[in-house]
């Protein structure tokens, strides 16, 4: 993948962008495959608590550092299920008018999709409707640090 | 034929919506949460008539996104269980090909919970 990436963004140098946390191990090993020039930047997004009556909307709790106007946007995740928070992702990075937005996941379960009109262009692994820890894969926290992605049962 | 239901909710705010179950409401709240715009069972489709085209099953979608194009019907109960509406899916796919539905599960909204944290109903 990230040779492809590399060829497809030669001359450019695009800005990889990360939704905290699940995909920083991935974005790390990335970003090392991608030998050309590219910046690295980094969100986090609220946690939604409607059911408490607290933050209803999705927003971003950490922003870009970085200007994206103009330039060649590659966000990356770790997995796409329903698409949404890409979706929103995608809306709130054009309103910057950058000149380019791709997305790139290590996992895809396009088969959960909900909202289609994603501008995914680089996929690692389609994978069966399986719950992963490892690899930046989480359980209650925990297991993010494992070297290797492992089903739970 | 498909038949329109224009008297229901068409609305795009979960707290001004009258929804047949908790599923529901969480389901509104998680695409109010994303600013996806839904419409609350704004249509009714024919599956089956009689002879004399008397209604005899129709069936109505939870959802309609219509920046999506997309109709989403809600379901909470464990994946053995989900067998009756995945037959009215198949069976609308069949007779309206061009509607695009998908089925919203309990595992759907455990990711989701899982993902970001999020408080939803049983």
């Amino acid at each position: 993948m990230g040779a492809q990436i590399a060829a497809d963004y030669a001359g450019r140098e695009p800005v990889l962008v990360t939704v905290l946390k699940g995909a920083f191990i991935f974005l790390a090993d990335l970003s090392r495959s991608i030998p050309i020039a590219h910046e690295l930047d980094f969100v986090v997004l609220a946690a939604y608590d409607g059911a408490l009556g607290g933050q209803t909307k999705i927003r971003l709790i950490k922003d870009l550092d970085l200007s994206i106007t103009g330039r060649d946007v590659l966000i990356v995740e770790n997995v796409i299920d329903t698409g949404l928070t890409l979706h929103y992702l995608v809306k709130t990075f054009a309103l910057r008018r950058p000149r380019e937005i791709a997305a790139c996941t290590l996992l895809d379960r396009p088969y959960r999709r909900l909202v289609d009109d994603l501008p995914l262009r680089y996929v690692g692994f389609t994978v069966p409707d399986d719950f992963f820890v490892g690899y930046g894969f989480d359980l209650e926290g925990r297991f993010r640090g494992l070297p290797d992605m492992r089903i739970v049962h | 034929m498909a038949s329109e239901t224009p008297g229901l909710q068409a609305s795009s705010s979960a707290d001004e919506t009258h929804f047949a179950n908790p599923a529901e409401v969480e389901c509104a709240k998680i695409l109010d949460f994303y600013g996806l715009q839904w419409k609350y069972e704004p249509r009714s489709f024919v599956l089956e008539t009689d002879e004399e085209g008397r209604v005899i099953e129709a069936f109505t979608p939870d959802f309609y996104l219509p920046e999506q194009d997309l109709y989403l019907e809600v379901t909470v109960m464990k994946q053995s269980l989900v067998t009756r509406k995945n037959r009215k899916i198949r069976k609308l796919r069949e007779k309206y090909p061009e509607i695009k539905i998908k089925l919203f599960t309990r595992r759907d909204f455990d990711r989701l919970a899982h993902k970001y944290k999020l408080n939803l109903a049983s």
